[in-house]
């Protein structure tokens, strides 16, 4: 008994309660095409496996469907069948164009945000949640460019997840990049809990799969392309049972041109215990409904806390009875009440705007119009002076 | 300078040109010029010294409020403080006499102290005499959200003497705080005894009423349960289940309830009413714990997603009906305007769908329920109003639907909303059971709080090239400040209190590690400094250096020569 007792906890350790995804294409222009479309392959699939909108950050540097170059204007595609339209109607971007930047990144990891900053644009994932990252843009020997204009490197990547673990912002996270010398970007990793995979080793190009000559540049990047062949056609539904070991596995150098790496070390159990995850715990999304049996009388159940609700109902009524009692008259209550609410409503409707500023402009009229004039003069007074001395 | 390195380097052309004329030398330089030089370079270097050393200093240098890290890492670590739940409960003996009633609470308390093994959470009886009970029970809610100097008042046990009994009973009631154990009178213990059998029966049924409080207790302090022999397996594992579902605490949540139909009708509903009617008092009842915000919006038109699986009919109900492994499908996240973005609480959604006509009523296939609970979400009730007949024929929901069609869903939402909130599911009253959800949040903001207090201990430790503002170090000191008075209102038994200091302690911290300006951006390794301090400081520093070389030189020249003079 106690060791089944035992193989219990186990179980209910490993289990996580929410997934995440963090999707992040870190470069712009026409020509990096397929970094986009990569980015929205993936967020296709964790889609479809069921990760809601709401907890998957999409971070696209550049808007390609609307790109005055797509021959296909409003749509992207990551194959030259061009058969699955990636844009879609129905595509939620978080972060856009120049709001894709380091810190902007570091932010969303770490939630370091400015309190206005919406809940749709925040990483909310707790102590329960699996994460998924995965980046992809011009990399090099341990850093990773962002717009051209700056670049992460393997240890500040490093630093936001010590911090995301510190915070117990994860349960398990996978980080995966497809970049150049994408390997070196997980080389600084710390924290515990993390699978990580990238396209390619150190001095190794990563290379793009196929271009489409209607469209004109290529579509997608050679890793990321055997990675979602993998998802699409193996992981089928939410119950799929493969693991990231298939996923691994099945990861063919000679397709994909460059040698892929995974790092293992960090993960509790190695190589062995990482192995056993699904692909789902990390590219899908855990939901456990539960149906709630009206007809069960165990305590907790629906029906024993609606006697109880419905009883509170009735006390409250009652003391709402009694102080309005206590006041006088019961009807005293709601005449006290509707005058207000119309009052506050009339306040409303007539809000108008405002005036931001507090001094009157009249005053700064006047001080620039002395300024200009003590300026006239003392031009003024040096020509006549300067002649006279002449 | 120049010239005289040439004359060196190739002595055979010198000769050949010295040979008309002697070697000229340049004219001595006078006083007033080596006077000019050397107060030249006196001043770009006094420049560099008291100007752009302190201002170099001053703009690359990182502010790091210094933070009581030994303090915060001993919060972290549990020695700064023992978290104990001494839960004060009330015996009323009515009819009893007053040695009776003491030597049955020595009994008692001796009974429930043998049979207690988690030393943290502990009972302790207290007389009352009855006249007062029924006050006190009554405003049990009130003390909780008004501290009084004096512990809260966990329970009333009133004592009830009820001939023709075999052996004592009890009744809790599920309004109040109150329960009525009735006896045989001939049970009542004689002082000579050590042991009666109504002691152990008021032990025996303390024992069970806190069982559930106790077991989750022990299981957030130690992270499981496994230092509790008497938990089953079953309740541990609800205890586990119940953690995992609940929402993640937060100061504010906001409650958002939507009416979703995919037709035309109803549009409209009762909702203030039912709001008011059925949620107002939870949520009146929830306040020590949390604040609330409500939001209720009206959505036509609302569509499954494409790829969701359609419900089938099924003939033996007469109803349509929906799998419960496609329930996570339901929602159509991506179209149906959930999860507003309101303030930084967050969201639980309560979906009340209306199926089309065509489709009512509509059911889960399992159950036969009509609604379920997403965890750390919200939930769903699927309403099937009385249609009506049509002139065209066809049939249609009602335009409006009134309070009372709506009572059973909101009745059901109260029910998820406990259930998302984390409440225990025992014992059967909900005074009792909001208590202890008090006591059980209580428990978690200190610790989560003292969690945060580590976490930026380490991260201060760990990241030298990490800011730390002034405001963090307040906010530190706040929490630390907060995180004490928690633990003493703890320790005397004032659990909203507790609660309260719990809640300022976890804000503030979740503020501190949070803090915006905290982002140890952009690492630089050592060779992008000097890559980026090598082009600025070689053109100008080499001239500078070389300068200061030659008039030190200079001067310890001059004086040497004015040494041999003398």
């Amino acid at each position: 008994m106690a060791l089944l007792f035992r193989f219990l906890q186990a179980a209910v350790v490993a289990e996580h309660t929410s997934n995440w995804a963090v999707l992040v294409s870190t470069s712009r222009f026409w020509f990096n095409y397929r970094h986009l479309a990569n980015v929205l392959s993936l967020y296709r699939t964790v889609k479809r496996l069921g990760i809601p909108d709401s907890q998957i950050i999409l971070m696209l540097p550049d808007d390609m469907a609307c790109n005055p170059r797509n021959a296909f204007p409003g749509t992207v595609y990551s194959n030259a069948d061009r058969a699955v339209d990636l844009y879609g109607d129905n595509i939620e971007v978080d972060y856009r164009g120049y709001e894709v930047t380091v810190e902007n990144f570091i932010r969303l990891l770490t939630d370091r945000l400015d309190e206005d900053v919406p809940r749709s644009k925040r990483l909310g994932s707790d102590a329960g949640s699996n994460v998924l990252v995965y980046m992809t843009g011009h990399g090099g020997d341990q850093f990773l460019k962002f717009q051209d204009a700056e670049e992460i490197g393997a240890w500040d990547l490093a630093d936001a997840f010590g911090q995301m673990w510190e915070k117990k912002r994860y349960h398990e996270l996978l980080f995966m990049i497809d970049t150049c010398q994408a390997n070196t970007m997980y080389t600084h990793f710390y924290s515990p809990n993390i699978v990580a995979t990238g396209s390619s080793e150190i001095d190794q190009s990563s290379y793009s799969h196929h271009a489409d000559n209607d469209v004109g540049v290529a579509v997608i990047d050679r890793w990321t392309y055997y990675v979602l062949e993998f998802l699409e056609t193996q992981v089928t539904s939410v119950t799929s049972k493969l693991n990231l070991g298939d996923l691994f596995d099945s990861y063919d150098e000679s397709k994909i041109h460059s040698q892929p790496g995974v790092r293992w070390d960090l993960f509790p159990g190695g190589e062995q215990e990482g192995r056993l995850r699904t692909v789902v715990d990390f590219f899908g999304n855990v939901q456990n409904v539960e149906v709630e049996n009206a007809n069960a009388t165990e305590p907790g159940s629906l029906k024993e806390d609606l006697a109880e609700i419905a009883r509170l109902v009735e006390k409250w009524q009652k003391r709402d009875e009694e102080y309005s009692a206590i006041l006088g008259d019961s009807a005293g209550n709601v005449t006290e009440d509707l005058p207000s609410s119309s009052l506050h409503l009339k306040l409303k409707s007539t809000v108008g705007p405002t005036k931001m500023a507090e001094d009157s402009s009249w005053g700064k009229r006047l001080v620039g119009i002395s300024v200009v004039g003590a300026c006239t003069a003392i031009w003024v007074a040096g020509s006549i002076l300067g002649r006279s001395s002449v | 300078m120049m010239t005289k390195t040439g004359d060196q380097e190739s002595p055979a052309s010198a000769s050949q040109v010295d040979q008309p004329s002697v070697k000229r030398a340049p004219p001595p330089e006078t006083p007033a010029a080596v006077q000019t030089r050397f107060r030249v370079i006196a001043a770009f270097w006094a420049v560099i010294i008291f100007l752009g050393f302190p201002i170099w200093w001053k703009t690359t240098s990182i502010y790091r409020a210094s933070l009581p890290i030994e303090e915060m890492v001993d919060w972290a670590d549990g020695k700064a403080c023992r978290p104990v739940f001494p839960l004060e409960i009330h015996l009323a003996t009515p009819s009893m006499q007053s040695f009776e009633a003491q030597h049955l609470l020595r009994t008692t308390q001796h009974t429930l102290d043998d049979l207690n093994e988690f030393a943290a959470h502990h009972l302790r009886l207290k007389l009352t005499n009855g006249s007062t009970t029924a006050h006190n029970s009554e405003d049990s809610s009130e003390s909780v959200k008004y501290p009084a100097e004096t512990a809260d008042t966990a329970l009333t046990v009133r004592l009830l003497p009820q001939d023709g009994l075999a052996g004592p009973w009890s009744e809790l009631h599920a309004a109040t705080t109150q329960l009525d154990i009735f006896y045989p009178p001939s049970q009542v213990p004689v002082p000579s005894s050590s042991n009666s059998p109504l002691s152990a029966f008021i032990a025996a049924e303390l024992q069970r009423l806190y069982g559930e409080e106790k077991a989750t207790i022990a299981h957030i302090l130690s992270g499981n349960t496994a230092g509790l022999d008497s938990t089953s397996p079953q309740l541990a594992e609800d205890i586990d289940r119940r953690l995992r579902r609940s929402m993640k605490y937060a100061e504010t949540y906001h409650l958002s309830f939507s009416l979703f139909t995919p037709g035309s009708e109803p549009s409209s509903w009762d909702i203030e009413a039912a709001v008011n009617e059925y949620v107002s008092p939870l949520l009146q009842a929830l306040s020590p714990i949390s604040n609330f915000t409500v939001d209720t919006q009206v959505q036509l038109y609302a569509n499954f997603a494409p790829t969701a699986p359609k419900p089938e009919y099924d003939e033996s109900e007469a109803a349509w009906t929906l799998k419960k492994e496609d329930l996570s499908a339901f929602v159509n996240a991506a179209e149906w305007p959930l999860n507003p973005s309101i303030g930084n609480g967050p969201t639980i959604n309560f979906i009340l769908y209306v199926p089309d006509p065509s489709q009512s009523p509509l059911l889960v296939n399992e159950n036969r329920a009509s609604s379920w609970m997403i965890p750390q979400w919200g939930g769903v009730f699927l309403l099937n109003p009385p249609l009506s007949n049509t002139e065209q024929g066809g049939r249609s929901n009602p335009a409006h639907l009134s309070q009372d069609s709506l009572g059973p869903a909101f009745m059901t939402f109260s029910h998820q909303l406990l259930t998302l909130l984390g409440t225990p599911s025992t014992p059967a009253s909900l005074p009792l059971r909001l208590q202890t959800s008090i006591r059980i949040r209580a428990a978690t903001l200190l610790l989560s709080a003292s969690a945060t207090m580590g976490s930026l201990a380490r991260l201060t430790e760990s990241l030298p090239s990490i800011p730390i503002p002034a405001t963090v170090a307040t906010s530190v000191s706040t929490t630390l400040s907060h995180l004490s008075a928690s633990c003493v209102y703890l320790r005397e038994g004032r659990f909203g209190a507790a609660l309260a200091s719990a809640r300022v302690a976890e804000t503030e911290a979740e503020r501190s590690f949070f803090e915006k300006s905290m982002v140890g951006q952009v690492y630089f390794p050592d060779e992008h400094k000097v890559a980026v301090y090598l082009p600025l400081l070689g053109p100008i520093g080499v001239p500078l250096v070389v300068g200061l070389l030659k008039e030190l030189k200079r001067i310890a020249g001059r004086r040497k020569a004015k040494g041999t003079a003398s």
